[in-house]
C-alpha cells in the first residue's frame, strides 16, 4: 500500500515537473520580448535592455528555469504587464466570485444528476430515461459558451425572469459585509435575505451553463453503475432479508454506484476551470475566468501563464488526492493494489 | 451458431446474424452493417447530411459569407435569408455553410494528424519496454497535465493567435489519448498466443509489429476518431470564442456565435442561435457515432460513456 503510494506521488510530482516545461517552454516561444511587452513600443531601447536583464532573460535558460519554477512555487508570480500590480493580488482578489459559481455549480450538478439518475433506474420510466440520455448526450456536446447564451436568450431576453450578464449582484444593489467573500453565505450572515436572494439569483443561470457538461457525464455514470449494481447478488440480499426497497436503494446501491463517480473528480475540476473562462465571459462575471480572458485581450501573458501552471498543479493534486481518497474508502482497491504491487 | 453464419450479441441483447464473410465487397458490407443498424444509421445520416451541407450550400446559394449590406443588417430569418442576417447584413446561412467547412476541415484534420502521431507513441510505448516507453508517457503524462482547453488556449497565446495555432493546440491535446489508448491495445496484444506463434515461426520484430500487431490496433484507433473529431470542433469552437482561433471575418461557428453575442441578448437571438446549433448537432453526431460503433463493434467495452 505504501509503496502504491509512493509511486503514485511520484507521478504525480513528474507530472507537474513536465507540465512546468511545458509552460515554461510556451512561454519561451512566445512573440516578442516580455521587456518590450511590459514598457510599452515608446520606451527608449536602454531601458527595454536594462529591464531585460533585470528579468534575467539573458541568463541560460536552466537558471531561467529555475527561477521561474522556483518563484511560481514561492507564489511569486510575477506582475501584470498592463498595469504593473503583481499577478497574486489580481487572481486574490477574482477567485472568490469563481470559487463562489464553481461551488453552486458543482452543488447542482450533483443534486441533479443523483436526482434524475435515481427517477430513472428506482422504477422503470422509459420515456423519463430517454429524456436524461437525450440531456446528457446533448449536454456533452454543447459548449458551456453556447449553454449560456440560450438560458440567456430563454430566462433572460425573453421571460425576463432572471437577471442578465451583469456579475455577481445588480448594479444598485451593495456587497454584504464582508467575512468570507461569498455573497451567498456574507448575505445570510449579514442577516439580509434580499441580498442573498439577489445573489442565487446571478448565480442561477452562469452555475447551470458551468455545471452542464459535469451534469451530462455523472448522470450518464450514474445511471449506469446504479443499473449494474442494483444487478449485483448482494442487493438480492438485502431484499431478502426484508430491507424496504427504498432502504436498499439509499444504504447500499447508491453509495456503491456513486464510488466510481469519485474518479471523475479531476475531470470535474478541468471542466469547471476551462468552463469559468467561457461562462465567466459571457455573463461578465467578475472571477478569474474573464481576468484571464481580459487578460489575453491585452496580451497580458504573465497572468496568463500563472492561470495555466496554477491550473495544471490544482488538476494533477485534485486527481491524485481522488485516487488515494477512492483507495482508502474503497477497500476493494486497497486489497487489487496489495495483490499487483 | 446457425447455418454456417457468424453471430455475436450486441449489447441490447438481440442476436444478429452477420453475413458470411466473402459475401460482397468489404465496402458494401460494412454499409450494409451500418445501415441496418438503426443506432448507427441515425448519427451516420445526420453527418453525412452536414458533409453534403458544407459541400453543396456554399457552392448554390448565391449569397457569399462575406457579403455586406448594411440595409439589411439584423433581419430576422425569412425565406431570403433562412437564417436571417448579422450586425453586418451578412447572410447568416451562407456564413454556417462556410464555418461548416472550416469545422469539418480542421476537425477531420486534427483527429487524423493525432491518432497518427499519438498512435505511432503509443506504438512504440507499447512494444519496447522499459526506458523508451516510460520516457515516452511521462512526456504524454505531462500534457495530460493540463486541462484540455487550457493546454490548447497555452498554446496558441504562445504561438501566436489564429485558427492554425488553435489547431496546433487541439493535436497537441489529442495526442496523449490516442498514445496511451493504442499503447494499452499494443500491449494487450503482445500478450496474445498468435503473436508467441509468429515469433516462434521466426518473424521479426518489426514484422510483427508492422502485420499483426498494427491491424489488430486500427479499428480502436479509428473508432476514436470520430470521438477526437467531435472533441476537436469543440475545442476550436472555443478558442474562437475566445478570440484565440479563427479571426474576423472567418465565419468559423465559434468566432460567429462571440460575435453576435450582444445582438442575440437584445431580441436578434439568431445571429448567434444558428451558429450554435450547427456547432451542438455536428459534436453531438460525431460522439454519438464513436459511443455507438465502440458498442456494436466492440462488446468487450461497454464502457465508461453507455
Amino acid at each position: 500500500m505504501t509503496g502504491v503510494i509512493a509511486r503514485r506521488l511520484l507521478g504525480s510530482l513528474g507530472a507537474i515537473f513536465g507540465a512546468s516545461i511545458i509552460a515554461f517552454v510556451i512561454m519561451r516561444v512566445l512573440p516578442g520580448n516580455p521587456a518590450r511587452l511590459i514598457l510599452g513600443p515608446l520606451a527608449p531601447p536602454s531601458t527595454v535592455h536594462s529591464l531585460y536583464r533585470q528579468l534575467g532573460l539573458d541568463r541560460p535558460i536552466y537558471v531561467q528555469y529555475w527561477r521561474y519554477i522556483t518563484q511560481f512555487f514561492q507564489g511569486q508570480w510575477g506582475y501584470s504587464y498592463s498595469d504593473g500590480a503583481p499577478v497574486r493580488t489580481l487572481i486574490g482578489e477574482r477567485l472568490p466570485a469563481t470559487i463562489e459559481l464553481a461551488l453552486f455549480a458543482f452543488l447542482i450538478t450533483m443534486l441533479a444528476s443523483i436526482v434524475l439518475a435515481l427517477l430513472v433506474t428506482y422504477r422503470r420510466r422509459p420515456i423519463a430515461d430517454r429524456i436524461v440520455r437525450a440531456i446528457a448526450y446533448i449536454g456533452f456536446g454543447t459548449p458551456p459558451f453556447f449553454v449560456s447564451l440560450i438560458l440567456l436568450i430563454v430566462f433572460f431576453s425573453t421571460l425576463k425572469i432572471l437577471p442578465g450578464p451583469e456579475g455577481r449582484l445588480g448594479a444598485q444593489v451593495t456587497p454584504p459585509a464582508t467575512v468570507t467573500h461569498l455573497y451567498t453565505i456574507d448575505a445570510l450572515i449579514a442577516g439580509e435575505p434580499g441580498k442573498f436572494l439577489e445573489a442565487v439569483e446571478h448565480l442561477v443561470l452562469p452555475g447551470v451553463a458551468l455545471g452542464m457538461a459535469n451534469f451530462a457525464f455523472l448522470v450518464r455514470l450514474l445511471r449506469a453503475n446504479l443499473l449494474e449494481v442494483s444487478r449485483e447478488p448482494f442487493i438480492t440480499v438485502v431484499r431478502g432479508k426484508g430491507l424496504r426497497r427504498w432502504t436498499a436503494f439509499r444504504r447500499h446501491a447508491l453509495p456503491n454506484a456513486s464510488l466510481p463517480t469519485l474518479t471523475a473528480g479531476g475531470l470535474v475540476l478541468g471542466e469547471f476551470l476551462a468552463g469559468s473562462v467561457l461562462v465567466e465571459k459571457v455573463f461578465n462575471w467578475p472571477g478569474v475566468g474573464s481576468l484571464v480572458y481580459e487578460a489575453i485581450l491585452k496580451q497580458d501573458f504573465s497572468i496568463v501563464q500563472t492561470f495555466i501552471l496554477l491550473s495544471a498543479v490544482m488538476f494533477v493534486l485534485v486527481n491524485l488526492g481522488v485516487d488515494l481518497l477512492y483507495a482508502v474508502i474503497d477497500p476493494r482497491v486497497r486489497v487489487r493494489s496489495v495483490v499487483t504491487a | 451458431m446457425s447455418s454456417g453464419l457468424l453471430t455475436f450479441a450486441p449489447p441490447d441483447g438481440a442476436i444478429r446474424e452477420v453475413p458470411p464473410l466473402g459475401d460482397g465487397s468489404r465496402v458494401r458490407r460494412a454499409l450494409a452493417a451500418v445501415l441496418g443498424d438503426r443506432r448507427l444509421a441515425v448519427p451516420t445520416l445526420v453527418l453525412v447530411a452536414i458533409v453534403l451541407f458544407a459541400i453543396i450550400a456554399p457552392l448554390a446559394w448565391g449569397v457569399g459569407p462575406d457579403t455586406q449590406n448594411l440595409l439589411a443588417s439584423l433581419k430576422a430569418p425569412s425565406l431570403a435569408h433562412p437564417m436571417g442576417t448579422d450586425q453586418l447584413g451578412r447572410d447568416i446561412f451562407a456564413r454556417v455553410a462556410e464555418g461548416a467547412r472550416i469545422s469539418l476541415l480542421d476537425g477531420t484534420l486534427i483527429a487524423v494528424i493525432g491518432a497518427v502521431i499519438g498512435g505511432v507513441i503509443g506504438l512504440l510505448a507499447g512494444t519496447t519496454a522499459g526506458a523508451s516507453d516510460a520516457v515516452l508517457m511521462r512526456v504524454m503524462d505531462a500534457i495530460l497535465a493540463f486541462p484540455p482547453l487550457i493546454l490548447a488556449m497555452a498554446v496558441t497565446v504562445g504561438l501566436g493567435v489564429g485558427l492554425k495555432t488553435a489547431a496546433i493546440g487541439a493535436t497537441l491535446v489529442l495526442i496523449p489519448w490516442y498514445a496511451r489508448l493504442v499503447r494499452s491495445e499494443a500491449i494487450r496484444i503482445r500478450s496474445l498466443p498468435f503473436i508467441e506463434a509468429a515469433h516462434a515461426i521466426g518473424a521479426s520484430r518489426r514484422r510483427i509489429i508492422a502485420r499483426h500487431v498494427v491491424p489488430h490496433v486500427m479499428p480502436t484507433l479509428a473508432i476514436q476518431i470520430a470521438a477526437g473529431f467531435a472533441y476537436a470542433v469543440l475545442l476550436l469552437a472555443g478558442l474562437s470564442f475566445l478570440g484565440l482561433g479563427a479571426q474576423i471575418p472567418t465565419p468559423e461557428w465559434g468566432a460567429m456565435i462571440t460575435d453576435g453575442l450582444t445582438y442575440s441578448l437584445t431580441g436578434q437571438w439568431w445571429v448567434s442561435v444558428f451558429p450554435g446549433v450547427a456547432l451542438l448537432v455536428t459534436v453531438t453526431a460525431a460522439s454519438m457515432l464513436s459511443d455507438r460503433l465502440r458498442d456494436v463493434l466492440d462488446p468487450r467495452s461497454s464502457g465508461l460513456r453507455s
